[in-house]
């Protein structure tokens, strides 16, 4: 057999225990027992893609439970195997997964928690930069400011869900002191930041949101600003930039 | 006064990152030790790195290991190329490699002799390889694209399989030594992963020890496995077995002081546990007989 189809009748084997028999032909093992053997093999990729889905969704799996978990993670390998070497990458299509997963469907809030859980995620290995100094921005007469256009921080991400998804984030860190929310019918923006290597999320507004998708698009802060009163018209600019400086969200 | 280079007795201190090969024993980087090991002094000779767990840009584990890096000299160890893979093969995957590789600076650098991917797909596994003519050219031409992408010579380690395939034409060292010869790469040895086939599919450890050709071996793993009634597993969560220990004598014996790593990937126990472990190694590695390897 060639390679190419060795490799493609493993795979094969690998996806479903149902067709083993063309790889099991082309296997040597004096005891019988090849199948058992590729099952080993099976259980190892399978193995594989639920850790790395455990280690990017921790939220996820203590609100579903480790068993459900673990079914969910099957379900989604089966549906979404991984296209990369880099298990870092598996689970990118988790919270568009969880939208659809019948059994997955009285928890609605789910996919909101695990697009924030990506974020966090992505924020971990995000590039490093600076972040602006308070001294440099003292230094800003007020109509430099206005025009001034600051950089976002890469690890920088924000979500928009219909439910209190930060809240669930921050009361699922150890230390945290946040209890669950008593009800789930509570819009919340979730911000995501990396001050350093610590990851941060905190509860934003209408308002803060808009300002930083102006930044992050390379709008001047005056744009930003006003974007940002359209969005909320009690937006505090002077408390925001406080905010940003606090939480190394602009850059240098 | 001031200390000049030319000096007799006194050696340059100008630092030279490139020349930091490891040498001696080392251990597996693990999340669970950096602090320890940032916080503490030099406890190991050398250490290695998984390198797909440093792809992304940035973020507190590159920083770690550019930390580490100044202190140590490193070993970046693929596991998610997949040299084998007949299709499905992502340059893509090489050329990160190649970045950390360009950031970092190791010592030495390291993939598998297995696949991982086919039919689209990506199995995050180091499969077994047909040890067919076939199958050498492919790996040896994944090889060479590997070093000509990095531009430095590449160690490839020998795997641990739970199953065999029918009309093999070389067996692991005759493989690994034609691979080598053909290619320019070393060998990294798995010393454990050679004893665990023994116990899966017979095949002596001892005689592919006796039969890999020791100019070639750039490297040594030595690691746990566990027994099951099936098959024996190489998880990396254990104490290196007595059997293993013995095969790892009986290989620098006769392949020499090459750089030896205590991996521990599952169930990775206190630091002072993985440097027990080196230890043990060491004291095998200092009172080696060598042969001479010329």
């Amino acid at each position: 057999m060639r390679l190419e189809r060795v490799q493609s009748a493993f795979a094969a084997a690998l996806g479903d225990p149902r067709r083993t028999q063309d790889i099991v032909a082309a296997l040597d093992c004096g005891d019988g027992r090849a199948a058992e053997r590729i099952a080993l093999y099976r259980g190892n990729v399978a193995a594989a893609w639920e850790k790395a889905l455990a280690n990017a969704y921790p939220v996820v799996r203590a609100l579903v439970g480790d068993e459900f978990f673990a079914a969910l993670a099957r379900a989604y390998g089966k549906a979404h195997p991984s296209r990369s070497g880099d298990l870092n990458r598996f689970g990118d299509g988790l919270p568009a997964f969880v939208r659809t997963f019948e059994h997955t469907n009285s928890l609605p809030y789910l996919g909101d928690v695990a697009a924030l859980e990506w974020a966090v995620h992505t924020a971990h290995y995000a590039a490093d930069a600076a972040p602006l100094a308070r001294d440099a921005l003292a230094a800003l007469p007020a109509d430099a400011l206005l025009a001034a256009r600051f950089a976002v921080h890469p690890a920088c991400a924000w979500i928009d869900s219909a439910f209190p998804v930060a809240t669930i984030w921050l009361a699922h860190r150890p230390d945290s002191g946040q209890a669950l929310p008593g009800s789930i019918d509570q819009p919340e923006r979730a911000l995501v930041t990396r001050p350093r290597w610590r990851i941060e999320v905190l509860v934003s507004g209408a308002g803060e949101i808009a300002a930083l998708d102006r930044l992050r698009s390379g709008a001047d802060m005056e744009c930003a600003i006003g974007a940002a009163l359209a969005a909320e018209p009690q937006f505090n600019f002077a408390r925001a930039l406080v905010r940003w400086l606090d939480h190394s969200i602009l850059i240098a | 006064m001031v200390l000049d280079s030319s000096m007799p007795g006194i050696a340059p201190r100008t630092p030279d990152r490139a020349a930091a090969v490891p040498s001696g024993i080392g251990i597996g980087l693990r999340t669970a030790h950096y602090r320890e090991l940032l916080a503490r002094e030099r406890c190991v000779d050398w250490l290695e790195a998984h390198s797909e767990n440093y792809f992304g840009p940035g973020g507190y584990d590159l920083d770690v290991l550019t930390r580490l890096r100044a202190r140590y000299p490193l070993s970046l160890h693929g596991v998610g190329l997949g040299l084998g893979s007949a299709s499905g093969f992502a340059r893509e995957h090489l050329d990160r490699v190649a970045e950390l590789v360009r950031r970092v600076e190791p010592g030495l650098v390291s993939e598998h002799l297995c696949w991982g991917a086919a039919d689209g797909q990506v199995f995050n596994d180091l499969l077994p390889m047909p040890l067919t003519g076939a199958a050498l050219d492919l790996i040896c031409s994944r090889v060479a694209q590997m070093q000509d992408v990095l531009q430095r010579r590449v160690l490839i380690e020998n795997v641990s399989t739970y199953v065999r395939f029918a009309g093999d034409d070389y067996d692991e060292a005759g493989f690994l030594n034609a691979l080598a010869t053909r290619s320019g790469c070393g060998i990294l040895l798995d010393v454990n992963n050679l004893y665990v086939n023994q116990c899966n599919h017979g095949a002596d450890a001892a005689a592919q020890i006796d039969a890999i050709d020791p100019r070639h071996v750039g490297e040594i793993h030595l690691a746990g496995h566990f027994a099951t009634e099936l098959a024996v597993i190489d998880h990396h969560g254990a104490r290196v077995a007595d059997a293993v220990w013995v095969l790892y004598e009986r290989a620098i014996a006769r392949i020499g002081r090459v750089p030896t790593l205590i991996e521990w990937d599952t169930d990775v126990p206190a630091l002072e546990v993985l440097l027990d472990e080196a230890a043990r190694a060491r004291r095998r590695f200092d009172s080696a007989a060598v042969r001479d390897a010329a």
